[in-house]
C-alpha cells in the first residue's frame, strides 16, 4: 500500500459538491502538487488530510492507518500555512520548540532539535527574534522548521509562497525541496502558479472542478496533457481548429496545409473539426529548423518580451502564436509578411474535453 | 479657511472651558479647608478616614475580581464566536450592548428579585454572596467595554490560521486558548481591564442598593454630609480616572509597536 493513500474522497458545503470522487496515491518519500485555479478543491483536499475538514464520503490512509476519527493533534502532520502563522508572542525559538514542548520532550532534546532545524534553514543567529522582526521570506522558513520539528511522518504545504515576492519564491521553492528531499519527508504541496509546480515536484495532480484531471510527472502534464483544461492552464497553448482529411491516415488539414499526426484522431471522420494543441516553443520559423511539419501562414504581430520573442501568424483562420529565443542581429518578422512555421508532427496533440 | 480655523479653536476654547473651568473651581476649593490659606487638610482628612481605606481597597478588589472572572468569561467566549460561529456575532453585540441600554437600577431590582434570600439561588442571603452578586453585576456593566477591547484586538491576529497551526503541532482547547491565543490579545484585555477599573471604582447604583461597603456609596455619604472632603475626593476620582485613561494609551501604543501578523 502507498504511504499517502486518498481513496474516494468527497466532500461538499451544503448542496455544493467542492471535491468529487478524488483518488490519489502517493509514495514514502514523495514530493507531490496539487495544481489548479482558485476554487477547484485543491486546499480542501488538503486541509482533508490535515484533518481540519472531514470527508462527506472516502476515506486517508497514512502509512496504513486510517486517519478517519483522528483529531488533527493525533495525526503528526506538518503543515505550513499561506499566512505563515507564526505565534507572534513568541521568539523564532519558541515558535519552532512550540510543538516539541507540547509533546513533552525534554529541555534539552527540545534545544537540541530546536538547534538542528534552525541550521537546516539558515537561521539559527535569529533565534531570538520575534516574527514582526523578519521579512516574509524569513518567517516561512521558521514556519517550515516548526512544522519539520517534531518529525512529522506527512509535511503538507498551503500555497506557502503566494504572499511573498517573485524572486524570494523562486529561492524558497528550491530551499523547500531541497529539505524535502534531504529529509525523505512525503509531502504534499497546494499551489496555484505552474511554475512552481513543475520546477520542484516529482509528481502534479492538476485539479478542476473538484476533480483530477490528470496525474503525473511535470513532463508528462506539460507534454501530453490530457484533456483540454489541463493544456490550457499549463503553460501557454495554440488551439487550432482542423478539419479531419483523412481518419485512416491520421492527417487533419490547417488552411492549405495537409499534416499527418503521430498519434491517432480517434473517433472522427472525414471533414469533422477537431481541436488540436501546438506549445508555442515548438515551432521555428529558422530554415535549418529540422521538423518535419510545416505550415505556411501571414504575420499578424510580433512582440518582443526581452529573452524571448513571440509572433503570431494567421493561419487558414486560426491565429498562433510562437515563441523564438531573442538574438540580437535576429531579424524580425513583420506584419504581413508571409512565413513557414516548422516543428514536428509529435509535437501536435488530439486535445480530449 | 482661516474663520474655518477660528471657528475651530474657538470650540475647542468652548470645550475646554466647560470642562476644565468646574474641575479647576473644584480642586481650588478643595484646597481651602483651612481659612484663610491654600491647603491639603481636605486630602489628609479623606486618605486618614478609615471609612476611605476600607470602601476605596473594597472596591479596588470588586475591580479585579471583575477583570478576571469577565476576562475568564468574556475572552473564551469572543474566541468560540470568531472561530466556530461567526454569525453568532451580531447577537453577541446586542447582548453586549444591552447594559449600556438598560439602567443600572432596573438591573439590580431584577438582581434582588432573583436571588433574594428566598428564591433559589439565594445570593443575598450571605455577604460572601451578596459580594458575589456584586461582582455578578459589575461584569455585567463592563460586557460592552470588556467584550468590544477582546474582539477588537482578535481582529488584528487570525484567530483561525493561529488555532489551527496549534492544533497540528499536537496542543489541545486549552494550550491554545491560553498560549497562543490570550498573549496575543493581552492589549485588548488590558484595555477592557482599565475601562472596569475605572467603572468599578465610580459604580454607586449596584453597590448602593445591595448595600455593600463599595467607594461610590462612601462618595455620597460624604458629600452629603461634609464640605470640602466631597471636593477632594471627586479630584481624587478623577485621577484613579485619568491614570486608567492614561495606562490604556500607554497598552495601545505598546500594541502598536509589535503588531502580530499572523
Amino acid at each position: 500500500m502507498s504511504f499517502l493513500v486518498l481513496d474516494g474522497i468527497k466532500k461538499s458545503f451544503g448542496p455544493t459538491q467542492v471535491v468529487k470522487d478524488f483518488h490519489m496515491a502517493i509514495e514514502k518519500g514523495e514530493f507531490v502538487s496539487f495544481l489548479g485555479p482558485s476554487g477547484c478543491g485543491k486546499t480542501t483536499v488538503l486541509r482533508m488530510i490535515a484533518g481540519f475538514e472531514n470527508p462527506s464520503d472516502g476515506t486517508i490512509f497514512i502509512n496504513g492507518r486510517n486517519q478517519s476519527g483522528l483529531k488533527t493533534s493525533q495525526r503528526n502532520i506538518g503543515m505550513v500555512f499561506q499566512a505563515y502563522a507564526l505565534f507572534p508572542n513568541m521568539s523564532v525559538f519558541d515558535n519552532v520548540a512550540f510543538g516539541l514542548k507540547v509533546a513533552g520532550m525534554s529541555k534539552p532534546d527540545i534545544d537540541a532539535r530546536v538547534k538542528e532545524m534552525l541550521r537546516l534553514i539558515g537561521l539559527e543567529h535569529l533565534s531570538d527574534r520575534y516574527p514582526y522582526q523578519m521579512s516574509g521570506g524569513q518567517q516561512q522558513r521558521v514556519a517550515l522548521a516548526r512544522a519539520l520539528a517534531p518529525k512529522p511522518q506527512v509535511l503538507l504545504l498551503d500555497e506557502p509562497l503566494s504572499a511573498l515576492d517573485a524572486k524570494i519564491r523562486v529561492s524558497l521553492r528550491e530551499e523547500i525541496r531541497q529539505i524535502q528531499m534531504k529529509l525523505g519527508i512525503t509531502t504534499v504541496f497546494v499551489t496555484h502558479d505552474q511554475e512552481e509546480a513543475l520546477s520542484i515536484s516529482d509528481r502534479i495532480v492538476v485539479m478542476n472542478a473538484g476533480r483530477a484531471d490528470q496525474i503525473g510527472t511535470p513532463s508528462e502534464i506539460y507534454n501530453r496533457p490530457a484533456t483540454r483544461f489541463v493544456a490550457s492552464f499549463v503553460g501557454t497553448l495554440n488551439i487550432i481548429d482542423a478539419i479531419v482529411a483523412d481518419p485512416a491516415a491520421n492527417t487533419i488539414r490547417i488552411g492549405d496545409n495537409i499534416i499527418t499526426l503521430r498519434e491517432p484522431i480517434g473517433a472522427f471522420v472525414q471533414g469533422d473539426t477537431v481541436s488540436i494543441a501546438l506549445r508555442p516553443e515548438a515551432g521555428s520559423l529558422s530554415e535549418s529548423a529540422t521538423g518535419d511539419t510545416a505550415l505556411t501562414g501571414t504575420v499578424v504581430s510580433t512582440h518582443f518580451l526581452g529573452s524571448v520573442v513571440r509572433t503570431k501568424v494567421t493561419v487558414g483562420g486560426n491565429q498562433i502564436s510562437f515563441d523564438m529565443f531573442n538574438a540580437p542581429d535576429k531579424v524580425l518578422p513583420q506584419p504581413g509578411e508571409t512565413v513557414t512555421l516548422r516543428f514536428a508532427a509529435s509535437d501536435l496533440l488530439v486535445v480530449k474535453e | 479657511m482661516k474663520m474655518t480655523k477660528f471657528f475651530a479653536w474657538l470650540a475647542i476654547a468652548i470645550g475646554v472651558i466647560y470642562f476644565f473651568v468646574p474641575l479647576i473651581g473644584t480642586f481650588e476649593f478643595s484646597l481651602r479647608m483651612r481659612r484663610g490659606e491654600y491647603s491639603f487638610d481636605a486630602y489628609d482628612s479623606v486618605f486618614s478616614d478609615a471609612a476611605f481605606r476600607a470602601t476605596f481597597g473594597f472596591s479596588m478588589l470588586m475591580a479585579l475580581l471583575t477583570i478576571i472572572f469577565g476576562m475568564l468569561l468574556i475572552v473564551p467566549t469572543a474566541y468560540w464566536v470568531r472561530l466556530r460561529v461567526p454569525q453568532m456575532r451580531p447577537v453577541m453585540e446586542f447582548i453586549t450592548l444591552m447594559p449600556l441600554v438598560i439602567p443600572a437600577i432596573v438591573i439590580v431590582f431584577g438582581y434582588l428579585r432573583l436571588y433574594n434570600s428566598s428564591s433559589y439561588i439565594p445570593f443575598t442571603g450571605s455577604t460572601f454572596g451578596t459580594n458575589v452578586l456584586l461582582v455578578m453585576s459589575y461584569i455585567t456593566l463592563s460586557l460592552p467595554y470588556m467584550y468590544r477591547s477582546v474582539d477588537t484586538a482578535m481582529r488584528t491576529i487570525d484567530v483561525r490560521t493561529l488555532t489551527e497551526a496549534a492544533e497540528i503541532l499536537g496542543a489541545k482547547w486549552p494550550t491554545i486558548l491560553f498560549r497562543c491565543i490570550f498573549p496575543n490579545v493581552m492589549s485588548g484585555v488590558l484595555s477592557g481591564a482599565f475601562i472596569t477599573f475605572a467603572i468599578v471604582m465610580g459604580e454607586f447604583t449596584m453597590a448602593a442598593l445591595l448595600n455593600r461597603p463599595a467607594f461610590g456609596p462612601y462618595l455620597q455619604l460624604v458629600g452629603a454630609n461634609k464640605a470640602y472632603e466631597p471636593s477632594a475626593l471627586a479630584v481624587i476620582a478623577f485621577a484613579i480616572t485619568w491614570l486608567s485613561m492614561g495606562l490604556l494609551q500607554l497598552v495601545s501604543r505598546f500594541s502598536k509597536m509589535a503588531p502580530s501578523r499572523a
